[in-house]
């Protein structure tokens, strides 16, 4: 079932400098349990399709869609479904306790009383900040504040969660618990949006991407398949000990090039990329012990690389 | 929107005890006025100071230091949240952004209100001077302090839109001196009915000078001018916001310049 549908957002944006447009004939839609992961280099769009998701930016052209109601015909209703954690910005009173913007926050959205209070107990117990729901906001590390904001954009239990960069200048455990309940409020149902330049991460949450370059997506699909999709027709053959030399003499018949790369590695382009070629090869291989055989696998960073610099590849 | 109104005074509550230095330097402020008030009017006229004056001057003071703060607390609100990143989030609250900054700036006046009355309570206890509560005030002080609203709604979306509000609030509250102190003397003319509809506090000021200083019934023209001024105002606050809110999402700058 898809809770945010972004149809067709477009956006110019009036400067000193004549228009700029930043956004342009950008679709996607997320279902429920999903999480989408929206990249792209910086100024590519992210923050302002985000942004005009959450009602801040108001496109020129497109459809905002959250839970099947239109954001920008019925605000209110459309707003309460969703909670945004935006970049850069602190998002929380600095001169509040955590608790106190949790109450706060979670009122503002209808929230209060008991369930408030026990609501901000089990998140920020959830995220281990259950010691510091008395600490202002201005005494927490970057990380600290970083899941606190989180924490306030779900006192309403919203079925969308939008997060740009939500985990930028934070360290490799403050980022690992972001990443852990992001993929925890997934599987509990939550659409996710979030923008990163963390590749890595990027890879491990998503269960889709979206590459956006110049305002444009220029590639959309399944994490999986994308990685898949940019594998490259090659095998590493790792022997359990080193590669006789005359090896390299014994395979010469197999249709596609080999090469060692070190003593204990032969890497396999099969011809046509005909994958099957790797039977004729092990065949050829007999009886030499082999360890692994691994098919390469891209990784996120070498398909945003790929595309962006080459285009997308068909 | 109870919910609303209940989590802002909460706030208001967190901060002024987490700052208790600040609440109380500024109870001690006010304390210090009215002091200077009471003791210098009735030592330069030699005279003591009778109750009707004290009344008077109160309630002078209540009504000019309330128009200051409802037409500015908005806007620094605005350019607050704005400086701190925590406008965003108040813009996708649900109800809608009016309503936050309208609730905070009631929170403020009552924030104001409470130590006021202590305040001149406590002046009361220590002088011994009696006071006349001059609840025929009210009305007016009310129809000022929505007018007053409206003028800081104007101001708060001056705010959205260039997220600096020094400059624009000391020329709104300048000018606003200017309009009080339209003389009226004892037969305005036809000049002062158009300019008391149109312009700000005029009409309401009038009005509260009339209930304090005669016990004359209040002409009804009068009373007609200060609520459809108050109207006219208030609405003009609102879509002014509301037209600023629009403009800085079209622009995309809602959260900095
Ligand atoms: N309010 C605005 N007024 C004018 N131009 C803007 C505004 N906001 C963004 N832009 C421009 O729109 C383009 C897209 O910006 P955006 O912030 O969406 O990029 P981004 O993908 O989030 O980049 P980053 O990775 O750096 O965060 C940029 O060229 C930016 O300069
Ligand atoms: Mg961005």
């Amino acid at each position: 079932m898809v809770i945010l549908d972004v149809l067709n957002l477009s956006k110019t944006f009036p400067t000193r400098m004549g228009p700029r447009r930043a956004v342009q004939d950008v679709t996607f839609s997320i279902a429920r349990g999903e999480v989408l992961a929206f990249l792209g280099p910086n100024g590519a769009g992210k923050t302002t399709t985000i942004k005009m998701s959450a009602g801040l930016i108001r496109p020129d052209a497109g459809k905002v869609r959250i839970g099947g109601i239109d954001l920008w015909q019925h605000h209110d209703p459309a707003v309460q479904q969703m909670g945004a954690v935006l970049e850069g910005s602190r998002n929380l009173y600095w001169r509040m306790t955590v608790m106190e913007n949790l109450l706060y926050w979670g009122a503002m959205r209808g929230i209060t009383g008991k369930a408030a209070k026990s609501r901000a107990e089990e998140l920020l117990d959830r995220v281990g900040l259950g010691d510091r729901a008395r600490s202002l906001v201005q005494s927490l590390s970057r990380g600290m504040q970083q899941k606190a904001a989180l924490c306030q954009a779900l006192m309403t239990s919203p079925q969308v969660l939008l997060l740009d960069e939500p985990t930028l200048g934070l360290d490799y455990e403050a980022a690992a618990s972001i990443k852990s309940l992001v993929r925890e409020l997934a599987q509990q149902g939550t659409a996710i949006l979030l923008t990163t330049h963390q590749l890595d991460i990027a890879q491990e949450l998503s269960d889709r991407i979206a590459i956006i370059r110049q305002g444009q997506l220029v590639l959309q699909g399944t994490t999986s398949e994308v990685l898949q999709q940019y594998s490259q027709p090659l095998f590493a053959i790792e022997g359990a000990e080193p590669w006789p030399l005359e090896i390299l003499e014994r395979v010469r018949g197999v249709p596609g090039s080999i090469q060692m790369i070190d003593p204990l590695t032969l890497l396999f382009v099969p011809e046509a990329a005909d994958m099957a070629g790797i039977y004729d090869l092990i065949a050829a291989l007999t009886p030499h012990p082999i360890a692994r055989i691994q098919r390469h696998q891209a990784d996120l960073s070498e398909v945003v690389q790929k595309v962006l610099t080459e285009g997308v590849t068909a | 929107m109870r919910s609303i109104v209940q989590a802002e005074w909460r706030r208001s509550l967190i901060l002024a005890a987490r700052y208790p230095m600040e609440t109380l330097s500024s109870i001690l402020t006010m304390f210090l006025v009215f002091a200077g008030l009471f003791y210098g009017a009735s030592y330069i006229t030699d005279s003591p100071i009778g109750a009707g004056r004290l009344a008077t001057i109160v309630v002078g003071y209540a009504v000019w230091m309330t128009m200051m703060s409802a037409t500015g607390d908005m806007g620094w609100s605005v350019q607050n949240e704005a400086q701190n990143g925590t406008l965003e989030q108040v813009m996708m609250v649900p109800r809608g952004a009016v309503w936050v900054f309208l609730v905070r700036a009631l929170m403020a006046i009552v924030v104001f209100l409470i130590p006021l009355v202590m305040v001149v309570c406590a002046m009361i206890a220590l002088t011994g001077v009696g006071f006349v509560w001059r609840l025929e005030a009210l009305e007016p002080f009310l129809m000022t302090l929505i007018t007053a609203w409206g003028l800081g709604l104007l101001v708060a979306g001056i705010a959205l839109i260039f997220k600096r509000i020094g400059q624009v609030l000391n020329i709104v509250q300048f000018l606003l001196l200017f309009v009080i102190m339209i003389p009226l003397g004892h037969d305005p003319g036809w000049l002062w009915h158009i300019l008391a509809v149109l312009l700000p506090f005029t009409a309401q000021v009038a009005l509260l000078r009339h209930v304090l200083q005669t016990t004359a019934p209040v002409p009804p023209s009068l009373w007609l001018s200060a609520g459809f001024n108050m109207i006219i105002w208030m609405l003009t606050g609102v879509m002014g916001f509301i037209g600023a809110e629009r403009f800085v999402r079209r622009r995309g700058t809602l959260g900095h310049y």
